[in-house]
């Protein structure tokens, strides 16, 4: 792992009315490492991850992007410095197909009209580079299974180049072999050189993926491990709050 | 690659759950069609089939632009009132001596602008767009009936502004060239174009749309503009054709316009939006009515037939779809 962090979040705090949601968190995510990020509901680990993508201004505490001090006012600052964020309701248009999702926003097209075969085209490739098995590019995204759909969600993240890329609970609503393939494609975003920030509540997927943990407990960062050096017991009594930081 | 994957799915399938609204109307249609050919003998003639595209020329026209609307998950409720204030401003403009030209680009304008009010108080402003032309349905007649007294105003005969209403090219009525062309751009925006394309993702997931950096409400807005143009165009078709301005014209024309396009299988939740399928939807409320008469029922079981033919469409749509689409279909 290289020394110097690709993003750094120091002393970031933020508080909603009376309630401090974060506490003061740091945070580094190095390139090509998968961290997850663990914690209770309202640990604060949404806020965090929000945070980071622009969604939220934290009220203090600084974002460091390649050692510079950045501030992301809103979600296009933090695509601007290449951080993209998977949402949980995965901002998919069901009754567009799925070359049309993959290209939302900034489709393929000649003086205004759109160029339907290029679309699928480029949609296969980009799937094909992330082993993502799709068999039919012009189905709409509201008929495929919920795994599908999350694939897509990522490579439409992933396209966009991205040095680091939030996911947050993306295998929660999945079937077995569906989550298989989301944490497979985790593994190829990764290997891209991707910082992957995971926030999951399914701890066993942590160990299939993730590089380093850091847990969060009300509003605080308790504690940080390496894959290597922790057991599930370790993690589950330091969310629940027994545990020593 | 993986030994077990699952197959494509037979081509035929995904066709049939793609168009099934379509061709759902579509065969309805052919019902029509057969039926009415059954029940009259004078239906099928040439003259009945060219009157019949010349009279539902302006609910076309405005069907075509209300499924853009409802694409987006918009409703327009004000077009009928729109139709009758162009209708009594257009009469109003010639009878005081403006070069007819003149009289078509300003109306257009006047529908334009119209739209873009009501565009912009609902997109911009967010109140929802039932609202916002339930007003301008109020408003719009209101200020029509101020404009004109509630009379009739007439339209001096001779002008070539009466092509509009009752020209020919060849045999083909200048009104339905003008509802077919405007059927063909409107395939060709919503189905091939990237503006068409964000039409439908407003519709579908305007979250998804804004975050994908689409200008959401700028194309919500834009919608009504089309609408008010095609209200427009329909008001001045019609003040042609009756020779005469009238701010009692298109009562209750929002509403048909708006039974054709939800008969044609575009979803008033959004998203969804055929073209064709609005033809084929405006086509059907035309035959029926027409057809009606032609076998002398009275009219007003026309309505009654109308309101019923609609609900038993639309739910026959609903169970074919529901069923040929399965249950992995999401809303």
């Amino acid at each position: 792992m290289t020394a110097e962090p690709l993003v750094a979040l120091r002393g970031i705090e933020k508080t909603f009315g009376s309630i401090a949601a974060l506490r003061g968190v740091d945070l580094d995510l190095f390139a090509g490492e998968c961290l997850g990020l663990v914690g209770d509901n309202a640990a604060g680990k949404s806020t965090l991850t929000k945070i980071l993508a622009g969604v939220h201004e934290p009220d203090r505490g600084s974002i460091i992007v390649a050692g510079e001090d950045v501030r992301f006012p809103d979600p296009a600052a933090a695509r601007a410095r290449r951080i993209e964020m998977v949402f949980q309701d995965l901002s998919l248009c069901d009754t567009i197909d799925v070359a049309g999702n993959l290209f939302l926003g900034r489709e393929i097209a000649r003086s205004g009209f759109l160029r339907k075969r290029a679309m699928i085209d480029a949609a296969r490739e980009m799937l094909a580079g992330l082993q993502i098995r799709i068999p039919n590019l012009t189905a709409t995204v509201g008929s495929l299974s919920g795994g599908q759909r999350q694939s897509i969600a990522i490579a439409r993240a992933a396209s966009f180049d991205p040095l680091v890329l939030i996911m947050d609970e993306p295998t929660s609503a999945l079937a077995v072999a569906e989550v298989e393939a989301v944490l497979t494609l985790i593994r190829h975003v990764k290997a891209r050189g991707v910082a992957v920030v995971l926030i999951t509540h399914r701890l066993q997927d942590l160990f299939r993926v993730c590089d380093r943990i850091a847990v969060m407990y009300e509003g605080l960062k308790v504690a940080e491990r390496r894959i290597g050096e922790t057991s599930l017991e370790d993690l589950v009594s330091l969310i629940v709050g027994s545990g020593g930081a | 690659m993986n030994a077990s994957a699952r197959p494509a799915g037979s081509r035929r399938a995904d066709f049939l759950i793609r168009y099934a609204p379509v061709l759902s109307i579509a065969g309805f249609a052919v019902i029509c069609l057969i039926f009415f050919a059954w029940g009259s003998p004078y239906f099928l003639s040439g003259g009945n089939m060219l009157n019949l595209f010349r009279q539902s020329a302006p609910l076309l026209i405005v069907a075509i632009a209300m499924t853009f609307v409802i694409t987006t998950g918009g409703i327009d409720l004000s077009v009928g009132s729109t139709v009758a204030l162009v209708n009594a401003l257009a009469a109003i403009a010639l009878q005081a001596g403006l070069a007819w030209p003149l009289v078509v680009i300003l109306m257009l304008g006047v529908g334009a602008i119209v739209g873009g009010v009501q565009g912009w108080f609902s997109a911009y402003q967010g109140i929802p767009s039932f609202i916002v032309t339930l007003a301008f349905l109020t408003g719009l007649r209101g200020f029509a009936l101020l404009l004109t007294r509630g009379y009739s105003i007439p339209i001096a005969p001779g002008s070539w502004f009466d092509v509009l209403g009752r020209g020919s090219l060849g045999p083909l009525p200048v009104p339905a060239l003008l509802a077919l062309a405007t059927a063909f751009v409107g395939f060709v925006v919503l189905d091939g174009t990237t503006y068409g394309r964000h039409v439908t993702a407003v519709g579908a997931n305007l979250e998804a749309a804004r975050r994908a950096g689409i200008p959401a409400r700028r194309i919500a807005a834009s919608v009504f503009v089309l609408s008010g143009i095609a209200a427009a165009l329909a008001g001045l078709i019609t003040a042609a054709r009756l020779g005469s301005g009238s701010s009692n014209a298109a009562v209750g024309f929002e509403l048909e316009v708006i039974a054709a396009v939800v008969l044609g299988g575009t979803s008033l939740f959004g998203g969804t939006g055929t073209i064709v399928g609005t033809v084929l939807g405006t086509l059907t409320i035309a035959m029926i009515g027409n057809g009606l008469i032609l076998m002398h029922v009275s009219p007003f079981f026309t309505e009654i037939a109308t309101g019923a033919i609609i609900l038993g469409a639309v739910w026959l749509n609903a169970r074919v779809f529901a069923r040929l689409a399965g249950p992995g279909r999401r809303q």
